[in-house]
């Protein structure tokens, strides 16, 4: 069954980052179905709800930061800047972890030599300082204090000795681009009953322009300079109204926009910008409503209009607050009344025709019910809103929308730029910003130059050969698909499959014989041995599927393999539970529809035919690896889909010296973030194994961990890192291995164009970059290790902060991008290293179908692909 | 500094202490010494006049009140202080051209991106387009671009002239401006003994006028500039002191010979002495660009809905074949909730049109059954210009008289 046929079948969307979507299926054209992969997925907000959510909610936050212009939120007391909505600071907090100057290998020169140098474009602009620019941080006291922040800020601003004043001042803390006469200045103003009040402004740092500190105010300078050219907030990012683009079978609006961030790359201050889109939906919850009405008919429209309604985020026209609709009250109507603040009844018909000047149009709609958080933490009841239909605004897509192909293709084509297109976009917005009076004030005020796009040199590294058995080594035409150069070779182990059991339902049969026949050929053409199964019909139903397994599954049963008709979720959710805990056997689950696709019989049964042999313990190629005694780890950490507050921690560790063979384990923690703290019992299970197999243990260990948020590197350093090394230190009495930890980042700022031809490309496979773009504190580079069939590619950035293998950043890269090409579940490059990409299979399949952990049992198998 | 500034702030203060009742001996403070009416204050301040709702909100439905009525589509409001008057009356249809001006450029500053337009307003248009400008300026300067308006307000703005600028104040308003109609507010000081101790109301009020004196002025000036003048108020004096009258008198002026007044051409002498500090227009159906992005969602959304209910006709068709259950095809009661959403789909008139068809694998929905949609037929003259508006985005037949689409979507399947 095909990647994306899988994801159907879970009725969910995988991760933005996931190749599955596009990659893994047995399709001849993989790009055509390419949504959710590449491209922006971060900031189109198209990926699920939950995102959407934090988004909008943003939103709400924006329209109330706009009060004040300076959109700085208050930071009381203590010396840190706040930022609004902590994220921005967070990203900050991350770049405070100075993990390259512990590494004493790479103190001085972190870039590799080997491979074709290559000239790339970034989406990063010079911003020039002046040598001696500075900023001045004060810390502002009012005697009295005074508790309004606007107040401060009002009493401060009228200061002459301030006007005209290059500043950002967030009612306690002031940045000033000049510094005042004295360390501490007393400033007197007088409120109107004569009450005086004395302003202290004392001087606590001068900050150089590399300080994280820095960006912030920069964010704030730039925040302003977007606004003056008519783009509009949503969240972090800056989006233009009036050229939307519209695609209305759908009822989708997108704006397009830009993400934009000022930080200190290698050597200079730089100003990045990226492409995003803001997804809207031009359909009010009534349309919404009427539509469902004429789908669904009268009987189960209350039904399901809460089904799809109820958790979605809607956002009031008048307003533009986003709530989220956690109930519709049927008895409620437009006519009824409320009781307004001041204690009058008005209805809402009245009260909106009398406030925004609004009729509405259908007088029996009901009301979505919304609990509004108390801002204050006391113990007051809860706060409902009323809000109309009508006037609502869905904003996000749904799930279904989600899973609805001709959509998210339809998306895709508008929100994947080219990098051409990209280019253009980005040139465009420099030229404006060059262009525009107030921004060019803005900028000179503080002494910044916007200057030109950076240009830097990559490397590409050589591509890799592929290792069938018998020493058959395959140069593939294309690193993103060896599916074709492979197809005469053999794999390089295999068990033979003889006792094992498909379960389908009646109907199916026809469709199984022929099926199965193809099985048959294309395993033994790869080496894969598959006899003839034992053949159960039954009912088509979860529990009969489950009863059939309990009966006639024994201890000699190797496989199990379900024939499902039905995509549904909760199928596949039974079987998989059942089999990967309660009993502990590999299972397949094939829809009928992937056996029924014309002419593509073949290349179903290949792809199920590999699944089927890393189920069983397998392995299917593997590439050369000079470092002979190196055990790889993948770490992927999310959240259940169910209970959030349980973090899914998956594992999964080489035990073979040629990579081919996997130790995988997955633990449930109760936890509010995504930092894991059973570590210590996974990587010492992983040792016993390596040991077990090895009759050593690995002179080496590299783990490459995934699913970290922003601002966790640091809590990455002090709490995962010292579980690894302790687990190391522990396994071995004498010299314990060596151990590299790398933080692996699927969304990461810079993009690379290759020029060529007088246009633009994606870089080629292989291209790394290690200098320029990256961070001075880090040791750091990127890879791009995918192809973008549509729009432009990602790179994949690695952090490495824990280093005692000593090895050469060349090796290092190169072992990376060796890493890419061993993910079973798709004969060709992905996006991350093979271990982090099995980690993240794992834990999804935990997280969405199972929430429990997997049997130990399976643990030496990919049963999980 | 700005003490009128330095007041809202201290009523914001004073406001959130009551929302919130969070303890601070600094607000009781200023509450105490700060016994003046104005704006949003009148409900806390004293203990014995509470006005319901608050004064300055009931100036503010005031005006928008006479906005509903007159419908004028160019008002401005002189001496717009925080700009809440413009965001309350900026969502009237009617409107299109909404200008505040004040003297005080960081406040109007501080709250312009509040009159910027919202999603909303990009997501479903207005019917005509609405301009927001702010100017930093004084009213009494001359600006040829407030000439030409429908209503100008001035809600407690005069008490707060000197009396040269007082003087001014008329001759710019009513002789060169000369709008339709100028609303003007003030306080009344026959008002203020109920209140506890005060003289005047803001310490930057230059005076406060009785009924007589302000009824005088504004007699003087509107027989000077031709106007005729009507008295009201809001704020009603509480039981037993009705004598004292509205606690805010306001004086609603409309020019006489309305007619001739229009033929003076605007923009006749060439004076801009504001300065703009915000101005932005919401987006409108009279704007080409929002009225095709509205025909076209409407004509594709339309066309692939009656392209699915074909569908699922024909498949329900199917179905019913296959499975031969045609007993079961009665509806079920409704429950009990009654909502019914409006049938906008079928309407009678459209129903008289040509119908959809299929030819082959492509679905045509005829132009003239599009027009007869309601919104489509709001937004479209004739069906040339439906047909002009959606050539770009929609393939139409041969002879131009249908929408075509695929009857599928192309193969979903890999």
């Amino acid at each position: 069954m095909s990647g994306r046929a899988r994801v159907r079948a879970r009725g969910i969307a995988c991760r933005p980052s996931t190749p599955e979507i596009g990659r893994t299926q047995a399709s001849p054209s993989p790009a055509s179905v390419d949504v959710s992969d590449k491209d922006t997925p971060s900031s189109s907000g198209y990926m699920g709800t939950s995102r959407i959510s934090q988004k909008m909610v943003f939103l709400g936050d924006s329209d109330s930061t706009q009060k004040d212009k300076d959109g700085v939120s208050s930071g009381d007391v203590g010396c840190t800047f706040l930022g609004r909505g902590g994220r921005i600071r967070r990203e900050f907090m991350d770049l405070g972890a100075c993990t390259r100057e512990k590494l004493a290998h790479v103190r001085d020169c972190k870039t590799g030599s080997s491979g074709i140098p290559v000239k790339l474009v970034t989406n990063l602009f010079n911003l020039d300082l002046p040598q001696d620019w500075q900023l001045y941080q004060y810390y502002v006291t009012y005697i009295p204090d005074l508790e309004s922040r606007r107040l401060r800020i009002a009493l401060l601003y009228s200061h002459s000795e301030l006007f005209n004043k290059a500043k950002v001042f967030d009612g306690a803390i002031l940045f000033l681009l000049e510094k005042l006469e004295e360390k501490v200045t007393e400033l007197s103003s007088e409120t109107q009953r004569g009450e005086t009040v004395k302003i202290v402004i004392t001087l606590t740092r001068e900050l150089p322009s590399s300080s994280p500190v820095c960006f912030q105010v920069f964010s704030i300078i730039f925040k302003k300079i977007l606004k003056k050219l008519s783009m509009y907030q949503i969240g972090r990012n800056y989006y233009n109204p009036s050229e939307p683009v519209e695609i209305p079978q759908y009822k989708l609006t997108l704006w397009p926009g830009y993400s934009v961030s000022v930080s200190q790359f290698e050597s200079s201050l730089l100003f990045s910008a990226d492409v995003c889109y803001k997804v809207l939906r031009s359909e009010t919850v009534l349309e919404f409503m009427t539509d469902l009405y004429h789908k669904t008919g009268l009987s189960s429209f209350t039904q399901a209009c809460e089904k799809e309604l109820l958790g979605l985020i809607v956002l009031t026209r008048y307003n533009n607050k986003t709530y989220r609709i956690d109930d519709i009250d049927w008895s409620v109507r437009p006519t009824h009344t409320f009781q307004k603040r001041d204690g009058a009844e008005i209805s809402y018909v009245d009260y909106y025709k009398q406030q925004y000047d609004i009729t509405l149009s259908d007088l029996n709609q009901p009301v979505l019910v919304s609990l509004l958080k108390s801002k204050r933490n006391d113990n007051t009841e809860a706060r409902i809103a009323h809000l109309i239909p009508e006037l609502c605004f869905l904003t996000g897509l749904t799930s279904q929308a989600i899973s609805d192909f001709q959509l998210m293709k339809a998306l895709a084509e508008v929100t994947h730029l080219s990098p051409l297109g990209r280019q253009q976009r980005l040139a465009r917005l420099a030229d404006d910003i060059q262009r525009n009076k107030d921004a060019r004030f803005e900028l000179e005020t503080w002494g910044l130059h916007f200057g030109c796009q950076m240009s830097l040199t990559g490397r590409i590294v050589p591509l890799e050969k592929i290792l069938m058995q018998d020493q058959v080594f395959c140069q593939p035409m294309s690193a993103a698909d060896w599916s074709k150069d492979v197809r005469t070779c053999k794999i390089l182990s295999a068990p033979s499959l003889n006792k094992w059991l498909i379960i389908c339902n009646n109907r199916a049969e026809h469709v199984n014989e022929s099926f199965l026949n193809c099985l048959r050929r294309v395993g033994s053409s790869m080496g894969f041995n598959v006899d003839y199964p034992k053949m159960i019909k039954v009912q088509e139903d979860p529990a009969a599927f489950l009863r059939a397994i309990q009966q006639h599954v024994d201890a000699d049963v190797q496989l199990v393999m379900c024939i499902l008709s039905s995509n549904q979720k909760s199928y596949y959710d039974s079987i998989k539970k059942y089999m990967s805990s309660d009993c502990p056997v590999p299972s397949q689950c094939v829809l009928t529809r992937t056996l029924n696709k014309q002419g593509m019989m073949m290349s179903v049964a290949t792809k199920i035919a590999m699944q089927m042999t890393c189920k069983l313990g397998g392995e299917l190629w593997a590439v050369e690896i000079p470092l002979k005694s190196l055990m790889v780890v993948g770490i992927d950490v999310c959240k259940d889909a169910l209970n959030k507050e349980m973090a899914v921690v998956g594992f999964v560790a080489s035990i073979n010296t040629r990579i081919t063979r996997w130790y995988s384990r997955c633990i449930l923690q109760r936890t509010t973030t995504n930092v894991a703290d059973c570590l210590k019992v996974l990587m010492i299970g992983a040792l016993n194994k390596w040991y077990q197999y090895n009759h050593g243990l690995p002179a080496r260990i590299i783990v490459y961990r995934d699913g970290v948020g922003d601002g966790q590197l640091k809590t990455l350093i002090e709490y995962e890192v010292p579980q690894l090394l302790s687990s190391v230190a522990e396994s071995s009495s004498n010299t314990s291995s060596k151990l590299s930890v790398i933080v692996v980042r699927k969304k990461c700022v810079p993009r690379f164009f290759m020029e060529m031809n007088r246009t633009l490309q994606n870089p080629p496979l292989g291209t790394v970059v290690d200098s320029e773009a990256t961070r001075p504190d880090w040791y750091d580079f990127y890879l791009i290790s995918q192809v973008a069939h549509q729009g432009t590619v990602n790179p994949t950035y690695y952090n490495v902060i824990y280093d005692n293998n000593g090895l050469k950043p060349d090796h290092m890269q190169r072992l990376t991008f060796k890493l890419c090409h061993l993910y079973y579940n798709w004969s060709g490059l992905i996006r991350i290293p093979a271990p982090c990409q099995y980690a993240h299979k794992l834990t999804f399949l935990v997280a969405q179908s199972i929430h429990k952990e997997p049997s130990l049992e399976l643990a030496n198998s990919l049963f999980y692909l | 500094m700005d003490d009128n500034n330095i007041q809202i702030l201290i009523e914001e203060v004073w406001r959130k202490a009551q929302d919130s009742a969070f303890p601070g001996s600094f607000q009781v403070k200023m509450l105490q010494c700060e016994s003046v009416v104005d704006r949003n204050f009148e409900e806390v301040t004293s203990t014995e006049i509470k006005f319901k709702p608050p004064l300055y909100r009931q100036r503010y439905q005031f005006v928008k009140d006479l906005v509903d009525q007159h419908e004028p589509k160019k008002v401005a409001d002189l001496g717009c202080g925080d700009t809440s008057l413009l965001w309350m009356l900026k969502f009237h249809k009617c409107l299109e051209l909404l200008v505040g001006v004040d003297t005080n450029e960081e406040k109007l500053r501080r709250k312009e991106y509040k009159l910027s337009p919202l999603v909303g307003d990009y997501l479903k248009p207005r019917e005509r387009t609405l301009t927001v400008t702010l100017y930093h300026g004084s009213a009494v300067e001359r600006d040829s671009r407030l000439l030409g308006f429908d209503l100008i307000t001035c809600i407690e703005l005069i008490e707060h002239l000197d009396s040269e600028d007082l003087a001014t104040f008329p001759k710019v308003v009513f002789g060169f401006l000369s709008p339709a109609m100028v609303v003007i507010s003030t306080p009344n000081s026959e008002f203020n003994p109920l209140f506890p101790a005060v003289t005047l109301r803001d310490s930057d009020h230059r005076f406060e006028w009785n009924r007589m004196q302000f009824q005088t002025w504004a007699l003087d000036v509107a027989n000077l500039y031709n106007y005729s003048v009507e008295f009201t108020g809001v704020g009603e004096p509480p039981a037993g002191a009705e004598n004292v009258g509205y606690c805010t008198q306001i004086g609603i002026f409309r020019k006489n010979m309305a007619k001739a007044a229009e033929l003076c051409v605007p923009e006749q002498h060439g004076e801009h002495v504001y300065k703009v500090v915000f101005t932005a227009t919401y987006p409108s159906l009279q704007q080409e660009k929002y009225r095709q992005y509205a025909v076209v969602n409407e004509v594709i959304s339309q066309v692939y809905d009656m392209r699915r209910d074909l569908l699922e006709r024909l498949k329900l068709q199917d179905d019913r074949d296959f499975a031969d259950t045609s007993a079961d095809a009665g509806t079920s009661e409704a429950p009990c909730q009654c909502f019914q959403p409006v049938l906008t789909r079928f309407s009678a008139n459209m129903e008289k049109t040509p119908k959809p068809f299929c030819v082959g694998n492509v679905f045509y929905v005829p132009l003239e059954r599009l027009f007869s949609l309601p919104k489509v037929k709001h937004l479209c003259i004739n069906i040339e210009m439906l047909k002009t508006l959606i050539a770009d985005t929609v393939m139409l037949n041969s002879d131009g008289s249908a929408v075509m689409v695929d009857i599928h979507d192309e193969d979903n399947d890999d």
